[in-house]
């Protein structure tokens, strides 16, 4: 909030901000494909959680019962306006579409513009499902139910807007948005180690936020049409000295590269991940990590020439980051230690099919970005619930779970095959094209990168084997199954990992057109 | 209808596969009660896709049907198109139907050998997905699919060694193989981006035809991975290891894996990708030394063993040696006839191996012969079956192990001290025994949980609060006094002194020059 005013700041002091506003106008509707006065839909799919945390804020906070229901429903109703855009959505077209804007600090030339394309539309439904997803893990939260709902329907608030959000400034807003949520679910809901955990989180995203913000007001200086509008951002960052483009994408690298998390700013990730309460593990891993890499796709889309500059370090990073990530998940012997070093893992994957710079490479950074999505949030709902039932999450106190709960046993084992990239799931055809896009741009480079697939597949066996076979324990007896609510959760996201995975052409037809004009950039 | 009768081909067996698991799931298929439905399912999904293959073959051998059938299209992305096709010539017609034959003989007997085990259900799930996943092996049109199918079944081995899953040396051993075969598969995958980087297409015609007009180089390259993934199937030094730990599973699917199915899976592959072998000399003479090198090994190995499995498993390797030893000659027709002919006998020699042991448990083993027992070092090195798999843990194994450490101790003194987590904060309280204790002593305080910041954060916003205090002391609170009087007196002082000086002439006139200059 105090960064916005400093973009106040600085739009007052520019006087021409008024007179430009007709040609960012214009500006803005050569992308704009759906006329303004049809049902503005993702408003309408934005501000449902809203209307919810409102609805629960007006119920006691002794009737837990109503609160859940109202935040189910809100979750509910917001998956369900979400899945509908697919059907209306032009797969064919790489424009924004449901495009919505209206002024919003005219002094500035920032709007409340929301809009979706074929990188944003996935990611929208991932956040809208891992959020009803949370809400029905949160069965297991029995303190200050109310408190804990409205910040979890706020915080899908803040994720939807930053993957509509057609603004740099609007995205801004929503992107520290999404830390305030995330702060109290930390500090009051989360382990033993909450507050540091919470704190640490805030304070590592908002020193990259700062650069990233330093970055976006470089750009917004030099912008011909005063406006934050991205399309204008797009024109003035490319005009800039090929010096300052540089620092720009450097700014917003280090941004971004945080939330992703990249080597070697990733410190915050496995504390937040393993003292956050599981279904706010479910939403960090699944969904926020993924705002990282969106953001950083969109900062390549608006500085071309820095990112091919970037090119060689965004690779090292990333092989490094995939590595680093997977060796140390093979040495934990905490679950959630070890699902939160393998996110990095894979979210380094992102980076790899980022930095190959072709169509192929980035439609494997935008699928792995699902893939790991499905994955990662199940993987923390499945641990989660198990850790609610045993209260270790110590893989060595685990053993002969296949006996005692044949379900979690099944979706668990299938789980963690996808996260080793099998055929038959959505991460192996993400990795099938990460790998081809790298193998074209940096050839030899990514041999490299099947160490990074054999340490996952070693963790990923020991951790099927240690789970669920072994001899019985009497500790180990009386573990309870799924429950259906659970099961239907966890079944739904483990059956997108291999339908989707089976049937690539669904998610592949969404983000064809919107992939083919960022590599063309390049 | 032609598409319609090759796809069920592998579908019977995905599909029973499918059922099988829904019924366990829903809990309706369990128990001594379900094993008779469990079976015939699975026996009956064996015997049609057998039936639709020998159409499939009659239709072909009339040329009713293409060799290769297109199915639709399953990834299809930018430049890159990755069909759903099969490829219906006569070694993969072939192999399907050694899948099939066996497949079912294998079921047929687990019938009554898995009678009345606890995971009689889970074994019948396992072995229908290996079947369909073998057919889409060796049918498979392309690459890609082939890959899927070869991993596909490298998980359902990975299931069935750790069968008996209470005994954690089995889980073990299934771990390990399924690693090493990992290694394989990064062999084949690796082949398959190159293909698709210098050859541009993977369905396994266009393949096959480009890759005789490749660099013999690149060729060379591209036979190498492909040659590391049958290599690692097939257990071929160094990687042979992996199939004696295999042999944990029940007898039944050892004898489908290990003694006639899934380890001639490589050499199926090295068969299928004939035309590049041939056209790179390098890879040729490869094939031939890890054919040759493993036959003796198997062979002198296989003469030490004293259980029925181990020396069948090696008398396998061996055998497949000698496949590997004819594709590295030439002798492409008698490799495949051999591949055919083992195959069958030793699934066989696999299946009575328990009814063997009963008929020779009384009788003493037969002694080494002569050439190797007075040779006692070769004798203890075959013994030790040379040492590969140690050697395998020393110089693989180990080393990525300790980097492994290596980069948790950087993660722990670099990293974490960055962001200022106390050392042991990190899954101190995972474990059970923490969490009881933990609970019994939860009237304490917050402990080391502080809310404050840790590390470089907490480093520079303490310097700058210190500055800042510094500050602060110096000249707003202490200023007011006697000390900013002082040091406004002092500063006075001085400004009269350059003053004075400044009226003397001479400073004067320099002052003025200096200032023409500038004005100019």
């Amino acid at each position: 909030m105090l960064f916005f005013a400093l973009f106040r700041g600085i739009a007052v002091r520019r006087p021409s901000a008024g007179n430009q506003e007709v040609r960012s106008d214009a500006n803005l509707h050569s992308r704009n494909s759906t006329a303004p006065d049809l049902v503005k839909i993702l408003s309408v799919i934005l501000w449902a959680p809203v209307v919810g945390a409102l609805l629960i804020a007006c119920v006691p906070a002794q009737r837990t019962r109503i609160v859940r229901a109202i935040a189910l429903g809100a979750a509910t109703a917001t998956l369900f306006l979400a899945a509908s855009l697919p059907f209306s959505f032009d797969s064919a077209s790489a424009d924004l579409q449901f495009f919505e804007r209206r002024a919003w600090n005219p002094a500035m030339g920032s709007f409340y513009a929301l809009g979706v394309d074929g990188i944003s539309l996935p990611m929208v439904l991932l956040s809208s499902l891992l959020s009803l997803v949370a809400t029905i893990a949160s069965s297991t939260i029995h303190r200050n139910v109310k408190g804990y709902c409205i910040w979890l329907l706020a915080l899908e608030f803040g994720m939807l807007g930053v993957f509509m959000a057609q603004d740099w400034a609007l995205f801004y807003v929503f992107w520290e948005l999404t830390l305030i949520p995330l702060f109290f679910l930390i500090d009051l809901w989360g382990g033993p180690y909450r507050h540091k955990a919470s704190l640490n989180f805030v304070l590592y995203t908002m020193g990259g936020s700062v650069f990233m913000l330093l970055a976006l007001l470089a750009v917004y200086k030099s912008s011909p049409d005063n406006s934050t509008a991205m399309d204008s951002m797009i024109t003035a960052a490319r005009a800039l000295p090929p010096g300052t483009q540089l620092l720009v994408f450097g700014g917003l690298l280090l941004g971004f590269g945080v939330k992703m998390p990249l080597f070697p700013i990733h410190g915050w990730l496995p504390l937040a991940h393993v003292e956050a309460p599981s279904p706010v593990s479910i939403l960090l891993s699944g969904a926020l990590l993924k705002m990282g890499a969106y953001g950083l796709l969109r900062s390549c889309e608006m500085l071309p020439a820095a990112v091919v500059e970037f090119q060689p370090w965004l690779l090292a990073i990333a092989l490094i980051t995939v590595i680093y990530g997977g060796l140390i998940a093979w040495r934990q012997t905490d679950l959630k230690a070890m699902i939160a070093y393998s996110s990095i893992s894979h979210m380094g994957l992102v980076l790899f099919g980022i930095a190959s710079l072709n169509m192929t490479g980035l439609l494997g950074a935008t699928l792995q970005m699902s893939a790991h999505g499905l994955v990662g949030g199940a993987l923390f709902l499945l641990i989660g619930l198990l850790y609610e039932r045993t209260h270790t999450r110590e893989i060595g106190d685990y053993s002969s779970l296949i006996k005692v709960t044949p379900r979690f046993a099944a979706l668990t084992t299938l789980t963690l095959l996808a996260a080793v990239g099998l055929p038959g799931s959505l991460s192996f055809v993400a990795e099938l094209h990460a790998l081809i896009g790298g193998i074209q741009r940096s050839g030899w480079w990514t041999l490299l990168l099947s160490i990074g697939i054999i340490v996952s597949a070693a963790y990923a066996f020991r951790t099927i084997g240690n789970l669920f076979t072994g001899p019985v324990r009497p500790a180990m007896a009386a573990v309870e199954d799924l429950r259906p609510a659970e099961l239907l959760a966890a079944g739904a996201l483990v059956a997108g990992i291999l339908g989707f995975g089976i049937a690539p052409a669904l998610p592949l037809d969404l983000i064809t057109a919107s992939v083919a004009r960022l590599s063309a950039i390049f | 209808m032609l598409e319609a009768l090759a796809a069920s081909i592998p579908l019977f067996p995905l599909s029973a596969a499918l059922l099988i698991a829904a019924g366990m799931v829903s809990g309706r298929l369990g128990g001594e009660a379900g094993e008779c439905y469990t079976r015939r399912l699975a026996l009956g999904a064996a015997m049609s896709s057998a039936i639709a293959l020998l159409i499939v073959i009659g239709l072909r051998s009339r040329a009713a049907m293409p060799p290769q059938l297109r199915l639709g299209t399953w990834i299809a992305s930018g430049r890159h198109r990755i069909d759903c096709s099969l490829t219906l010539d006569a070694l993969s017609l072939s192999f399907a139907m050694l899948i099939l034959l066996l497949g079912v003989a294998v079921l047929r007997f687990s019938g009554s050998y898995m009678h009345r085990e606890p995971g009689f259900h889970r074994y019948f799930l396992v072995m229908t997905l290996f079947i369909g996943a073998m057919l889409i092996l060796s049918l498979g049109g392309n690459g890609l699919l082939t890959f899927a199918g070869w991993e596909i079944a490298g998980v359902c081995s990975f299931l069935l060694i750790g069968y008996t899953h209470e005994r954690p040396v089995a889980v073990a051993n299934a771990s390990r193989a399924f690693l090493t075969n990992r290694v394989g598969d990064i062999g084949f995958l690796l082949g398959l981006l190159l293909a698709v980087a210098w050859i541009g297409d993977l369905e396994w015609p266009k393949l096959l035809h480009a890759a005789r007009k490749l660099q013999p180089i690149a060729a060379t390259g591209l036979a190498l991975c492909f040659l590391l993934a049958a290599a690692v199937k097939s257990a071929q030094l160094p990687f042979t290891p992996w199939v004696t730990r295999a042999m944990e599973g029940p007898t039944p699917s050892s004898a489908l894996f290990y003694g006639s199915v899934m380890i001639h899976t490589g050499a199926f592959l090295v068969l299928r990708l004939q035309p590049l072998f041939e056209h790179s000399v390098p890879a040729m003479f490869c094939l031939m030394a890890v054919g040759a090198l493993t036959a003796c090994y198997g062979f002198l190995t296989g003469l030490t063993q004293t259980d029925v499995k181990s020396s069948l498993i090696f008398a396998t390797v061996a055998q497949i040696g000698l496949i590997f030893l004819a594709c590295g000659l030439g002798w492409w027709t008698f490799a495949t006839v051999h591949l055919f002919a083992h195959a069958v006998v030793r699934g066989f020699q696999f299946l009575s191996a328990p009814s063997l042991m009963h008929r020779v448990a009384a009788r003493p083993m037969r002694p080494v012969p002569a050439f190797l027992a007075h040779r006692p070092g070769l004798y203890h090195a075959a013994l030790q079956r040379f040492w590969v798999e140690a050697a395998t843990d020393r110089w693989i194994v180990a080393p990525v192990q300790r980097m492994a450490a290596d980069v948790e101790r950087f993660d722990r003194e670099v990293v974490e001290r960055i962001v200022g987590l106390p050392v042991p904060a990190l899954g101190s309280l995972s474990s059970a025994a923490a969490w009881e204790e933990s609970r019994l002593a939860a009237t304490g305080g917050s402990g080391p949980d502080a809310r404050e910041a840790g590390g470089v954060i907490r480093w520079m916003a303490h310097q700058l609060a210190l500055a800042l205090h510094w500050f602060e002391e110096k000249l707003v609170l202490q200023g007011v006094g006697a000390d900013l009087w002082k040091g406004f007196r002092r500063f006075g002082q001085r400004l009269r002194a350059i003053d004075e000086a400044l009226c003397r002439p001479r400073y004067l006139i320099l002052l003025v020059i200096a200032t023409l200059l500038s004005v100019k």
